[in-house]
Formats: C-alpha cells, structure tokens, sequence
C-alpha cells in the first residue's frame, strides 16, 4: 500500500479508515488505473493510428469493415482504438472525412464522437475528451471519498486518510500490468 | 417452490422510486464499467448534478432518456 501521510505515522483510526475506503472503493480502484492506461495508449498511438486510418482511406474497405451510423449514412472502420470505439473514414470529394465512432452495446447503435478531415486532429480531440473524462472520475472520487469518512468518522479529521487513498487512487498501476504481477509470472516460468 | 404470500403491510410499503444513483450503481444498471458512464457525463449525453459535498448523481430520468424509453 503506498502511503502519503506526512511525517507523523498514520493512527491506528487513520489506518482503520485507509483500509475501509480501499475495500468499499475497490472496483474503482482496479478499473481507473485499466481506464488511464487505455487512454495513455490511445496517445501514444495517435501517429501510428493516423497512418493506419490514412492508408486504410486508400484502398477498399472490406464489407465487414462498414459501420452504420445513426442519421449519419455509411462509415469504413480504420482502426480500433478503445472498447466500442474506433476511427473510421469516408471518401468525399478531394480526399476522406474522419470521424471516431463509438458503439453502445446498451442501445445498440453507432454514434460520432468528433470528425474532421485531418485524422490526427480527430484523434488529439478525442485523447484531449478522455483525458476530460479522467479528471471528473478523479474530482468525483475525491468527494466520494470525502463522503465516505465522514459519514464513517463523523467529527474526526481524516483529511491525510482522503490525501493518501486519492495519491493511492491517481497513482496506482492496473494489475495487467503491475511488477508484481509480471514477477509471480515469472516465476511461474521454470527453466 | 412455494411463494410466500405478502402480508397487507408489506404490499402497502412499496419502495418510492430513486430519483438518482451514484456513478457506480448507474454502471451497473446500464452493464457497462465506470469510465464509460464519466465519459458520457464529459460528452454530455448524461446530465449531473451534484450532492452536497461534490458527489456526481445521475438522475433516473437521465438514464432512462438514455436508453430510449423516455
């Protein structure tokens, strides 16, 4: 557990109350971590995925590659970029118009997120939208935890309990791909 | 299996409908992860509002417009 109390050594309450907050905020803990690295992923990807989508607008797209969008007619797929989301292109007068389309399994249908004629500007837009969506995650889960100790702790500070679950929060790496994960395969493997 | 059958008070004491659900229980009404729902409050197609100390609620009409049946 990575700790951020100052230099006093946390109490036996502010240990108690750490501990809580990690079990009742246990799922976001796991799925925030997975979340950003999909997002840091998709930045560093975004001249790889531009040129896929670039060399895919190029050349026929197979018919299994074309998505129906809600009022908005036919879409090639170029390149998958998160879950239920991808860059697709289609041809218009002079070059191709780019657009990320994102399914929703709940309604079933295609939807724009942003398009333009430059596939990388698309991209940035679409990075520059999640990294938005990872700072209300991060906003949202300070006051839940906020929340949380003081209807747990009426009348007791915890402030050092919220700084150090947000550091443990913001900070943490997904289990997929944590050294400690790596290491017990490693030592799964015997030579 | 053999039902047991409500008593008077029970069926009286029907539960009031939510008028909202922290992120987490929206997630799990829709069947998708946490990041999908922030990412429809950043793109606006879930409105928010806010609990005293700055939690995000997502108001049962929102999710219900959501999914079309509204």
């Amino acid at each position: 557990m990575s700790n951020r109390f100052d230099d006093r050594r946390p109490t036996v309450l502010e240990e108690q109350a750490h501990a809580e907050a990690s079990q009742h905020f246990a799922e976001h803990l796991k799925q925030f971590p997975a979340s950003r690295e999909a997002v840091e992923r998709l930045e560093r990807n975004i001249a790889k995925s531009t040129l896929a989508a670039n060399m895919a607008a190029a050349k026929p797209t197979p018919k299994e590659n074309i998505i129906q969008v809600d009022d908005d007619g036919q879409w090639h797929k170029s390149v998958d970029l998160m879950d239920n989301i991808c860059l697709c292109h289609r041809p218009i007068t002079g070059g191709a118009e780019y657009a990320v389309v994102e399914h929703f399994p709940v309604r079933g249908t295609n939807e724009i997120w942003n398009r333009g004629w430059n596939a990388m500007e698309v991209l940035k837009v679409f990075a520059q939208e999640q990294r938005q969506a990872l700072q209300i995650w991060t906003e949202d889960m300070t006051a839940q935890v906020k929340e949380f100790l003081v209807e747990k702790y009426p009348g007791q500070d915890m402030s050092r309990v919220a700084d150090s679950f947000m550091h443990r929060f913001t900070h943490e790496v997904s289990q997929q791909h944590s050294p400690s994960h790596e290491q017990n395969h490693n030592r799964g493997i015997r030579i | 299996m053999e039902t047991i059958p409500e008593t008077e008070e029970q069926t009286a004491a029907t539960p009031t409908e939510r008028l909202a659900y922290s992120i987490q229980e929206s997630a799990d009404l829709l069947g998708v992860n946490y990041f999908s729902v922030y990412r429809l409050i950043q793109r606006g197609k879930l409105k928010v509002c806010r609990a005293l100390r700055g939690k995000l609620l997502v108001p049962r009409a929102e999710l219900l417009k959501l999914l079309g049946t509204q």
